[in-house]
């Protein structure tokens, strides 16, 4: 795999996150650049065409993340196909709602950040 | 012709999702710089979102400083004690106390020469609380498998100067050393009350020290009725446990890190539970404590010190949101709080998904639900005398509606196995029981006996956290309390519920317990005999 094939991302956890992903603030990532539509994380098909695969985007990385890296208690982190509530994603120190969610094109570099909320007061 | 527009119809049915942010990328502020961060649909650029949220916290905090409330903020800050900050090792407590801290204790502004700009007694350069203390209650003896996490705590608000930190434990609750260490009154006797029957009967045990407080607290919790009760039992002791510390503190404000979110939640949460009745105190509240100060002597009669107790919320127009970024962007470190991994069908848990939940796309009705219930008043006037002693507002004088118990019965169909018309029946049987005050006396003249039963001194909320049973099946362990089995109660129940009964000797300390026991004729004779006149 050429290294256009990969992105090469930087994962960090904060407000408590980190105690389900090994207790590990910062992690480093390389995953494939173009993932199934149904964002699955075990590898693309060898008949692979690009209707059936995407860029990889942040919704992957969060079932990426869920397969691969999550450690315990997956309803706190998981969600109907993207973060649960009350987790906020910052996409490079901005707010993914202004990137389109979990539609954003992961580029080289990149740095996603996923803090809970969920401490409450 | 066909139904050409059914499709269009369809497609109108369908509510159009809100964008998550309105007009541009932009920040709205400055209208300069790209937003970092959309709150309630408005782009904020880094630079000018903490100045949003300093203006929000101090707005919801100094107006309420001076002793006398003052909305205008042009005044000089000065509190009339100190100031205690509860610290859960939650997101929004681990903000305030970054936001106290940055707002009133860093250092002064200083001048080229190191002395503070305006000179030293300058208002802006006075201190306003004189000592500001810290204050986390470890909660892990409540919940099975959880971590201790005080030192972690303790290493948090080490980083912080001028800070003082007092670290509690959820059992001292039950610890009757602690509570009269500080300040509090205990009689030769501890409470227990029996929760398998609705009048809650209560007990005096003559040997207090006969249970280890983490053992009583664990009794207690395991004997609540259902899994909604015990997380609300633990969030009311601890409360108690705050306000009784701020007291001792000499403070004159406490401090939640509740955010506006946990605000909504907390609303929704109790009225669910029952306590419609102080949905405005939920947000605000002033205690006027009437204990002795630890190590001061003890105050006659009549000359307890009452200095009131703000507890605020000042992030409750804050979200959750903006504290977390807050927390990320300022570095700070979360401990995280203990959250029950059993209780996911008890009605805070619930309550909390449904508002996180909502606030993901709708986060303005979240703020709308703070707003609304700050507006909410009982059309009912509040019961003057009857001040719940239970544990919601345990010491707190909260409002508590007037006859509670007939009114449950009034709005409850039951059916009992039994004569209703048998005389001799419990209290919660009668179809409209009159509900003493605390300490009132019966018509007859003489003083209600304290020690009867606990029902009629609590509000609705704590009377059903207490008794009311889920149709699903117990909490805890599973098995129902046995009839004649009671369970103790905390430290401070007694000395309230026999605040009433207080001797009007000058040389008396508060507190101090008087039972009621029915004598023999024997005994009652023994008691008269030097007055009788002797038979012929």
């Amino acid at each position: 795999m050429s290294k256009s094939d990969t992105v090469s991302l930087k994962v960090e956890f904060g407000g408590g996150m980190e105690l389900l992903f090994s207790n590990q603030r910062s992690h480093k990532l390389t995953i494939p650049a173009r993932v199934p539509l149904d964002n699955g994380t075990s590898g693309l098909p060898a008949d692979t065409t690009d209707e059936n695969s995407k860029p990889a985007d942040i919704s992957y990385l969060i079932h990426h993340l869920k397969d691969h890296l999550l450690k315990e208690r997956l309803e706190l982190f998981y969600e109907n196909g993207t973060v649960r509530p009350g987790i906020l994603v910052l996409i490079n120190d901005t707010d993914w709602e202004l990137e389109g969610e979990g539609s954003y094109i992961l580029k080289d570099r990149d740095e996603i950040i996923f803090i809970s909320t969920l401490h409450g007061g | 012709m066909s139904c050409e527009n059914t499709g269009t119809i369809e497609k109108d049915a369908v509510m159009l999702r809100r964008p998550k942010f309105d007009r541009s990328k932009l920040c709205v502020k400055c209208k300069l710089n790209p937003g970092n961060v959309v709150i309630r649909h408005s782009v904020f650029c880094k630079t000018c979102f903490f100045p949003l949220v300093t203006t929000k916290f101090k707005r919801g905090l100094d107006p309420y400083i001076n002793p006398k409330s003052d909305a205008s903020r042009r005044k000089t800050l000065k509190a009339s004690g100190n100031l205690l900050l509860s610290f859960s090792g939650g997101l929004g407590s681990t903000v305030l106390i970054d936001l106290v801290n940055q707002c009133y204790l860093a250092p002064f502004a200083v001048t080229e020469d190191g002395k503070p700009k305006g000179g030293k007694d300058h208002p802006r350069n006075g201190r306003v609380w004189k000592k500001v203390t810290v204050c986390y209650v470890e909660t892990s003896s409540a919940y099975s498998g959880a971590r201790d996490r005080l030192e972690d705590v303790r290493q948090v608000v080490n980083q912080y100067q001028n800070v003082e930190f007092i670290p509690l434990r959820i059992e001292d609750a039950f610890n009757e050393d602690w509570w009269t260490q500080n300040g509090g009154r205990l009689g030769d006797s501890t409470l227990r009350v029996e929760l398998s029957n609705e009048d809650l009967p209560l007990s005096a045990e003559r040997s207090p020290k006969s249970q280890l407080p983490r053992e009583a607290l664990k009794q207690f919790l395991s004997s609540l009725p259902t899994q909604t009760a015990i997380i609300t039992a633990i969030q009311n002791l601890v409360r108690v446990l705050l306000l009784h510390t701020a007291h001792v503190t000499e403070s004159s404000h406490l401090l939640l890190g509740t955010s506006l979110t946990s605000l909504s939640i907390a609303h929704i949460s109790s009225i669910a539970q029952g306590g419609g009745f102080t949905v405005r105190e939920e947000a605000q509240e002033e205690w006027a404590p009437d204990l002795p100060i630890a190590g001061s002597s003890l105050p006659k009669t009549g000359q307890i010190q009452r200095k009131n107790i703000r507890v605020i919320r000042p992030l409750r127009d804050v979200g959750m949101k903006e504290c977390g970024i807050w927390a990320w962007w300022r570095g700070l470190h979360i401990v995280g709080r203990e959250m029950s991994k059993h209780g996911k069908q008890e009605i805070g848990s619930l309550t909390r998904d449904f508002i996180v939940g909502l606030e993901a796309d709708y986060p303005s009705t979240v703020s709308t639900i703070a707003r609304t219930c700050a507006k909410v008043e009982s059309k009912e006037e509040p019961a003057g005398a009857t001040i719940c002693i239970g544990l919601h507002k345990l010491t707190i004088a909260r409002p508590a509606q007037r006859d509670v118990q007939g009114w449950k019965s009034r709005i409850s169909i039951r059916s009992y196995p039994f004569d209703l018309t048998d005389p001799h029946l419990p209290l919660h049987t009668k179809s409209s029981s009159i509900v003493p005050p605390l300490g009132a006396s019966h018509s007859s003249g003489v003083p209600a006996d304290p020690l009867a039963t606990l029902t009629p001194h609590l509000c609705y909320l704590c009377h059903t956290t207490l008794t009311s049973r889920s149709s699903r099946g117990t909490a805890g362990n599973g098995a129902l309390p046995q009839s004649g089995e009671s369970v103790p109660l905390p430290a401070w129940v007694a000395s309230r519920l026999y605040k009433g009964s207080v001797s009007s000797e000058p040389d008396q300390p508060i507190g101090e317990i008087w039972e009621t026991t029915k004598m023999d004729e024997k005994d009652m004779k023994n008691v008269i005999a030097e007055y009788l006149i002797p038979d012929e």
